[in-house]
C-alpha cells in the first residue's frame, strides 16, 4: 500500500510537470501581455521595453521557464502582471470559495440523485421510475445559468430567504450549490439507476432475499454497496471538472472562484496567474484521483493496490 | 413412516398479459415428506425453477401467483404477506442456486454472509453468530475454517463457494432445502463431492431436500422420489427406482433414452424431436402430443394423472385402462 502511494506520487509529479510545460508554452502563443497593457499605443518604445524587462519577459523562453519551475517548487508563482499581488495569495483567497462550491454541488447532487436513482431502479417501470427518468432528463438539459437566475428570482428576490450573491456565509453557498448540484444530479441519478439495475439482477441479490432479510437491507446493504463503485469514479472525475468549470455559475452568483480568476487572467494575458491557477487545479485534480483510487480498495475487496493482489 | 411436511395444492403461477393468464406452472400438486429428497426433472423452461421460486415467495417481477396453495405445518402460503415470507425464508425453507461463482456477495466476508442470516432469524449476539458461522464451515467441510471466515468470496474456488452457500442456507437449521441445479456449474469431481456433502448433512440434520435438476444421473444418485415436469405440468411422479426401471410417460422414456448407455455401441444419442412449447403458445390437449411417438385421437384432450399398477402416477391416456383395472380390483 505504501509503495503504491509513493509510486502514485511520482506519477503525479510527472503529470504536473507535463502540465506546466503545456500551460507555460501555450499561453505564450496567445500574444504579448505588454501590448494588452499599452493598447492605446501612446507609450514610447523604451517604456514598453522597460516594462517587459521588469516583468522578466525579455529573457529567453527557457530561462523564463526555469524561473517558473523554480518558483513552482516553493509554491511561488510570482506576482500578477495586473495587480502586482502574489499569485499564491490570489489563489488561496479563492481556493476555499472554489472548493466549498464544488463540494456543495456534489453534496446536493448526492442528496438528490442517490434516492432518485435507487428508487427508480427498485420500482423499475413504475410511476416513480418515470418521474425519476424525467427528472434526470430535465436535470441534464437545464442550462445552469438559467437555473441559477430562476433560483435567485424565487429565493432571493421574491421570498427573500437567501442572499443572491457573494461569499460570506453558509447561506451564500446554498443557491449556487443547488444550481451546480441539480445539473450534476441528472447525470448521477441515471448512473445510479443503471448501476443499481445491473446489481439487482445479480444472483447474490436472490441469495440475500432467500435469507429472509428486509427488502431495505437487500437493496442498500447488498445492492447499493455494489453499485457504489462506478458512482464514486464518476463523482471523482466530476469533482475535478467542477473546480475549474463553474465559471458560469460563479458569474451568476458573483462567486469569487478560481475559474473566474483564470478566465479574467486569460483575458488580460496575466501569465503568472494563469500558470498558478492551472497548476493549482491540476494538483487538486491528481490528488482527488488518487483518493478515488484508494477509496476503491475500501469499497471493493477484490481491488487491491500494487503487489498485494 | 412417511410424514408429510409440505404440500403443494393445484399451484398455478404465470404472467398476466392483456388480461389473459398465461400459466408457466399450470396447476401442479405434490407433497414432500420429512427427511426425503424429491427430485424435479425437466428441460429448461418446463417450470421447475418457477416452482422452486414460488416455494420461497421469490417469483420474479411480472410473474404472479395465480391460484392454489402451499401448506407447510399450519401455514398457508397463499395468504402470506411480505413479513410472513421473510419469517419462512432462510428459517423454514432455504435455497441454494446454480451459480456458486455469483451467488455470494463480493464485498462481504464469508463470516458476514453467514452471520447475517443467523442474526436475522435468531436472537443471538454477534459473537454467538460468529461461533455458529465457524461451526457451519466445519459442517460443510471447509479446510482451515478459521481463516476462511474472514476471507472474501473471490479468494475461494467454485466448489468452496457452493459449500459456503450450503453453510448459509443451513445456518438456521431449516426443514427444507431447495437446491436449484446445485452442481450444474461445477466440474465433475466437485459435483460428486457437493452431492455427497448434501446427503451427509441431510442425514445429520433430518431435513428434506427439493432437488431441481435436468441431470438424471444426479437424480439417480440423490433422490427418493422424482417428478418429471413438462410445459408447466407434472407428467410423471414415481419412486426413483420405478422411474428408471419402467418409465411410463413417453416424455420420460424419451429422456431416459437420450442418456448414453455404456453397454451399447451408439453412433448418435437419441433425442426427442421438437422443442418445449412456449407459455402462451401451448398445444391443445396433451402438451407433449406434438412431440409424442404414440400420439392418437384421445390426445386432443389433456389427460389427468392416472395411477399405474406400480403405484406411480402418469399423465398419459395410454395408462387409462391400467388405471381403470386397478380401480375395478379395489
Amino acid at each position: 500500500m505504501f509503495a503504491y502511494i509513493v509510486r502514485r506520487m511520482l506519477h503525479m509529479l510527472l503529470v504536473v510537470f507535463v502540465i506546466s510545460l503545456i500551460i507555460f508554452f501555450s499561453i505564450r502563443l496567445t500574444g504579448d501581455p505588454v501590448s494588452v497593457m499599452f493598447s492605446t499605443g501612446e507609450a514610447s518604445k523604451e517604456a514598453i521595453e522597460a516594462v517587459r524587462a521588469n516583468l522578466g519577459l525579455d529573457k529567453p523562453l527557457p530561462v523564463q521557464y526555469a524561473i517558473f519551475i523554480k518558483g513552482l517548487l516553493t509554491f511561488d508563482f510570482g506576482e500578477s502582471f495586473r495587480s502586482g499581488m502574489p499569485v499564491t495569495t490570489l489563489i488561496m483567497e479563492r481556493a476555499w470559495a472554489t472548493l466549498s462550491l464544488a463540494l456543495g454541488g456534489i453534496v446536493v447532487a448526492i442528496l438528490i440523485a442517490f434516492p432518485v436513482g435507487i428508487l427508480s431502479a427498485v420500482k423499475r417501470g413504475s410511476g416513480v421510475d418515470f418521474f425519476g427518468r424525467i427528472f434526470s432528463l430535465v436535470g441534464i438539459s437545464f442550462p445552469n445559468f438559467w437555473l441559477g437566475i430562476m433560483l435567485i428570482l424565487v429565493f432571493a428576490v421574491y421570498l427573500q430567504w437567501l442572499p443572491a450573491s457573494g461569499f460570506d456565509s453558509f447561506q451564500h453557498l446554498i443557491l449556487p450549490s443547488i444550481t451546480l448540484g441539480m445539473i450534476l444530479s441528472g447525470i448521477l441519478a441515471r448512473l445510479v439507476r443503471s448501476s443499481m439495475l445491473e446489481v439487482l439482477n445479480q444472483q447474490y441479490i436472490s441469495t440475500a432475499k432467500s435469507k429472509g432479510i428486509s427488502e431495505w437491507s437487500v437493496i442498500m446493504k447488498h445492492g447499493f454497496r455494489n453499485a457504489l463503485l462506478p458512482t464514486v469514479t464518476f463523482l471523482g472525475l466530476q469533482f475535478g471538472s467542477l473546480l475549474g468549470g463553474t465559471v458560469i455559475v460563479e458569474q451568476v452568483f458573483s462567486w469569487p472562484g478560481i475559474g473566474t480568476l483564470i478566465i479574467d487572467a486569460i483575458n488580460q494575458r496575466d501569465y503568472p496567474v494563469i500558470q498558478g491557477g492551472v497548476i493549482f487545479l491540476a494538483i487538486i485534480m491528481v490528488v482527488v484521483n488518487l483518493l478515488v483510487d484508494l477509496s476503491y480498495t475500501l469499497i471493493d475487496p477484490r481491488i487491491k493496490t500494487g503487489k498485494e493482489a | 413412516m412417511d410424514i408429510k411436511l409440505l404440500e403443494v395444492v393445484n399451484l398455478k403461477v404465470g404472467v398476466n398479459q392483456d388480461n389473459k393468464e398465461i400459466p408457466i406452472v399450470n396447476g401442479i400438486s405434490f407433497h414432500l415428506n420429512k427427511g426425503e429428497t424429491l427430485g424435479i426433472v425437466g428441460e429448461s423452461g418446463c417450470g421447475k425453477s418457477m416452482t422452486s421460486l414460488a416455494l420461497m415467495g421469490l417469483l420474479p417481477p411480472g410473474v404472479d401467483w395465480q391460484s392454489g396453495d402451499i401448506i407447510l405445518e399450519d401455514m398457508h402460503f397463499k395468504n402470506f404477506k411480505n413479513k410472513d415470507w421473510r419469517s419462512v425464508r432462510g428459517k423454514k425453507i432455504s435455497m441454494i442456486f446454480q451459480e456458486p461463482m455469483s451467488s455470494l456477495n463480493p464485498v462481504y466476508t464469508v463470516a458476514d454472509q453467514i452471520m447475517e442470516i443467523v442474526l436475522n432469524h435468531e436472537n443471538v449476539s454477534k459473537r454467538q453468530a460468529r461461533v455458529r458461522a465457524l461451526e457451519m464451515l466445519k459442517l460443510v467441510g471447509i479446510p482451515r475454517p478459521e481463516q476462511v471466515l474472514d476471507e472474501y468470496p473471490h479468494q475461494l474456488s467454485g466448489g468452496m463457494r457452493q459449500r459456503i452457500m450450503i453453510a448459509i442456507a443451513l445456518a438456521c437449521n431449516p426443514e427444507i432445502l431447495i437446491a436449484d441445479e446445485p452442481t450444474t456449474a461445477l466440474d465433475v469431481t466437485i459435483q460428486a463431492q457437493i452431492l455427497e456433502l448434501m446427503k451427509e448433512i441431510q442425514e445429520k440434520l433430518h431435513m428434506s431436500i427439493v432437488l431441481i435438476t435436468h441431470d438424471l444421473g444426479v437424480v439417480a444418485e440423490m433422490c427418493d422420489r422424482v417428478m418429471v415436469m413438462y410445459a408447466g405440468e407434472i407428467v410423471e411422479k414415481a419412486k426413483v427406482v420405478d422411474l428408471f426401471d419402467s418409465p411410463k410417460h413417453p416424455y420420460t422414456q424419451g429422456l431416459l433414452e437420450s442418456l448414453p448407455d455404456i453397454n451399447k455401441q451408439m453412433e448418435y444419442l437419441s433425442s426427442i424431436p421438437g422443442i418445449v412449447p412456449a407459455p402462451g403458445n401451448m398445444p391443445i390437449g396433451c402438451k407433449f402430443s406434438p412431440r409424442c411417438p404414440f400420439v392418437h385421437d384421445r390426445c386432443s384432450v389433456n389427460p389427468p394423472l392416472f395411477d399405474t399398477p406400480e403405484g406411480t402416477k402418469v399423465k398419459c391416456w395410454l395408462y387409462e385402462e391400467a388405471s381403470v383395472k386397478k380401480e375395478a380390483v379395489l
